[in-house]
């Protein structure tokens, strides 16, 4: 592994960690409305149909539309529902999404240059929040993300709501040991837990990616992801077919848009964790940029989230617990010792 | 497709595959053995494939299958029985009705209402035709029964209204005198629709 | 001057939320400030350089924890207050006195504190999982060991309890063997 010499980067000054965390925040939140266009167009093309076409240019305004809308429409509070926790559940949502991005080096580090005024010569560091547990902390975030939809179908007094925030509770829990134990390989060789140290030990090109080392885990982590992000074939929190919409049957405008929001950027996470994890993060590849290459990656997990949705049916709750109780914590666990006895011989 | 291969009714030699149910397994190895089947048969990834196949199609070889509605419409077929039009005679741009009444006759809804009078040419001249769109249930017996094939079935299928009673009058209906040249010669019940050959599906009669 | 007013915002936030817990009587709120202070907590391992224990205390107590607290209220009507009995007012007297004792010593405990030495001071170059792995299994190895036996106990006890029907699928190729039990049941 290369040591990263310290004494090159220039200093993190609390002007560079606002900055990004402003960028984070303004292109995350700006790329989780434009993801609920880029789904919608995906299933279309997938289903033979067009997609949004009226607004804006092949309906490229429709995020506006949307957004015009949600913001306008009535807030509607349940009379019988404990109101307080009604109106905040939501906020968790999108703030516990936004916070596990803060510990997400998405770009390489860069110094704002000269010319610009004001901030000219800033230094912009990867990561807004370079905490030493980076991927722990992105995990817990995302744990602690669980209260959003559990409060919400708690509070608002409506059965859908108890059985989706009784889903919400099971479904995360179980995948949530999924995603750690997952995750533990990949940390035992890198011996880090930041993201940064990730993404240098794979710089050696192509054949240093992780997904080489430890398919297994890859493979593991995509499943608990899609089940940590509440997308299709574990999407049974707000199960259309069976329980109305779940969680969120009650809420309406902004409130059930904060949801939206929070979902698409957890897909961004877990799209970003699996770019910088398993398939080389930032480094360069060949001649193509590491800027570059990263936002292509993470589309492409991100587009396989829509692909999937378009092509694979739900599957039951009970099939969810035993697909993580019995086969894929198992196989995490043996991954693992495997991966142990390697590293020690 | 041909004639020929349209007259085989012949299902042996059709390409049609007998699915046989799945085999149940019985013990808890069978039923893990299964799930690695179901999980390295590519099942999922033929399901991911298909997906993927139809975006590329729609995309990029033109199978979009959704008309932008208002926009552009579908050819409907001749067929179709939708608003009444009234035709004109193509020679002189006089229209076609004689007045005979037939229409008015056969309505088994009682819609179509119309009086005529004799003119100077002692020729029977329609003064009111009106058909009440509230009521007609397009049976088109109407158009079936008018001996000079006057009044005919159109294309217009669109008939929401404000009101539940929108009479139509015969003003309406009859083709404007400048549009002659594209008036269509109504093909009559029993016409075959244009894309005919396409549709027909092979049913295995021999079953 | 920023780590003082971050601690003595942790320290009100989480200071407001316990009390909102342990005196609201609405189950849902009681809940939800629990959590919330928990994170508060985690908030003052950040503060001392413990980013480990931090994320440690996110994961475990509000990830899996209070998670596991919320699903036992799924039994309950959440929207509704809970009736309080306070049967013996000796015993209010008593933890009540117990617990400005307790005030007492922990606000005095500052003047020994200058007395005190680590008896396991943290290692230097180390970061903060590696003291912990250390410490965790070194000095504190059998605790630790017990506690995960006893874990295992506690999993492998939970299992057979709710375990009786494992056996059995939902799937719709063992209907008949659901309805066969259903039948037995209705039998008895």
């Amino acid at each position: 592994m290369e040591i990263v010499n310290l004494a090159v980067l220039p200093e993190v000054t609390s002007a560079g960690v606002a900055i990004k965390a402003i960028i984070i925040l303004a292109i995350i939140s700006a790329v989780a409305g434009f993801g609920t266009f880029i789904e919608r167009k995906v299933l279309a093309f997938m289903q033979r149909r067009l997609g949004p076409m009226h607004v804006g240019p092949y309906g490229l305004l429709q995020i506006a539309a949307d957004g015009i809308k949600l913001f306008t429409k009535e807030d509607i509070v349940p009379q019988n529902a404990n109101k307080l926790i009604f109106k905040i559940a939501p906020s968790i949502t999108a703030a516990t999404a936004f916070i596990a991005l803060a510990a997400v080096p998405v770009f390489p580090d860069f110094t704002i240059p000269e010319w610009i005024p004001l901030l000219g010569g800033v230094f912009v560091p990867s990561i807004a929040a370079d905490v030493n547990v980076g991927i722990l902390f992105i995990l817990g975030m995302m744990a602690a993300g669980l209260y959003g939809p559990l409060l919400a179908g708690m509070a608002q007094a409506n059965k859908w709501g108890i059985i989706g925030s009784a889903r919400t509770a099971v479904q995360f829990l179980s995948y949530e040991v999924v995603t750690g134990l997952s995750m533990l390989a990949p940390i035992m060789l890198v011996g880090s837990l930041s993201l940064v140290d990730f993404n240098n030990y794979q710089d050696g090109g192509f054949t240093s990616w992780m997904i080489w080392q430890q398919p297994v885990a890859f493979v593991l982590f995509l499943i608990a992801g899609f089940a940590e992000t509440n997308r299709t074939p574990f999407d049974l929190l707000e199960h259309e077919a069976e329980i109305i919409s779940g969680f969120a049957t009650e809420y309406s405008g902004m409130r059930w848009g904060m949801f939206f929001i929070g979902e698409y950027a957890n897909m961004i996470t877990i799209s970003v964790i699996l770019a910088v994890v398993f398939m080389g993060g930032y480094n360069d590849l060949g001649f193509m940029a590491g800027w570059f290459i990263v936002v292509f990656k993470i589309a492409f997990f991100f587009f396989l989230m829509l692909w999937v949705r378009a092509s694979w049916p739900h599957i039951r709750p009970d099939q969810l617990m035993w697909l993580s109780w019995k086969i894929l914590m198992p196989v995490a666990v043996v991954n693992i010792v495997i991966t142990g006895i390697v590293m020690m011989i | 497709m041909s004639l020929e291969q349209f007259k085989n009714r012949n299902v042996g030699e059709q390409p049609y595959v007998l699915i046989e149910s799945e085999h149940r397994p019985k013990s808890g190895m069978g039923r893990f053995q299964r799930v690695v089947n179901r999980t390295f048969k590519k099942e999922l990834f033929t399901g991911l494939y298909v997906t993927m196949r139809e975006m590329i199609n729609t995309l990029f070889r033109g199978e979009m299958a959704a008309v932008k509605y208002p926009f552009e419409k579908l050819p409907i077929s001749p067929r179709y029985r939708a608003i009444h039009d009234m035709l004109r005679l193509l020679e002189s741009g006089h229209y076609r009705c004689i007045g005979c009444g037939l229409c008015e006759k056969i309505c088994i809804s009682n819609c179509i209402k119309m009086d005529t009078r004799y003119d100077e040419n002692q020729r029977k001249e329609v003064t009111e035709y009106t058909i009440n769109f509230g009521r007609c249930i397009f049976c088109g017996y109407c158009a079936e029964v008018c001996p000079e094939l006057a009044i005919v079935h159109g294309g217009r299928y669109e008939n929401a209204s404000e009101q539940r009673a929108s009479f139509s009058l015969f003003e309406d209906m009859l083709t404007p005198i400048d549009a002659l040249k594209q008036q269509q010669e109504f093909d009559g019940f029993g016409a075959v629709t244009p894309n005919a050959d396409n549709a027909i599906k092979k049913t295995p009669l021999a079953y | 001057m920023y780590e003082q007013i971050a601690f003595y915002l942790f320290s009100v936030l989480t200071i407001g939320l316990f009390l909102v817990t342990v005196l609201s009587k609405n189950l849902l709120y009681s809940m939800t400030a629990l959590a919330a202070g928990m994170v508060m907590i985690s908030g003052f391992f950040f503060l001392l350089g413990a980013d480990f224990l931090g994320v440690v205390q996110l994961i475990v107590y509000v990830g899996a924890v209070m998670a596991l607290y919320a699903f036992a209220m799924m039994f309950f009507d959440a929207t509704r207050d809970v009736k309080e009995k306070n049967p013996n007012g000796a015993w209010i007297f008593l933890l009540g006195g117990m617990v400005a004792l307790m005030m007492v010593l922990i606000f005095s405990a500052p003047i020994f504190s200058e007395n005190i030495q680590a008896i396991y001071p943290s290692i230097a170059g180390a970061t903060n999982p590696q003291s912990v792995g250390l410490v965790l299994f070194t000095k504190y190895l059998v605790p630790f060991e017990v506690a995960a036996v006893m874990l295992l106990v506690a999993m492998i006890s939970g299992i057979i309890l709710a375990g009786k029907k494992m056996d059995q699928s939902l799937t719709t190729e063992d209907d008949v063997l659901n309805t066969e039990i259903i039948t037995e049941e209705d039998d008895k």
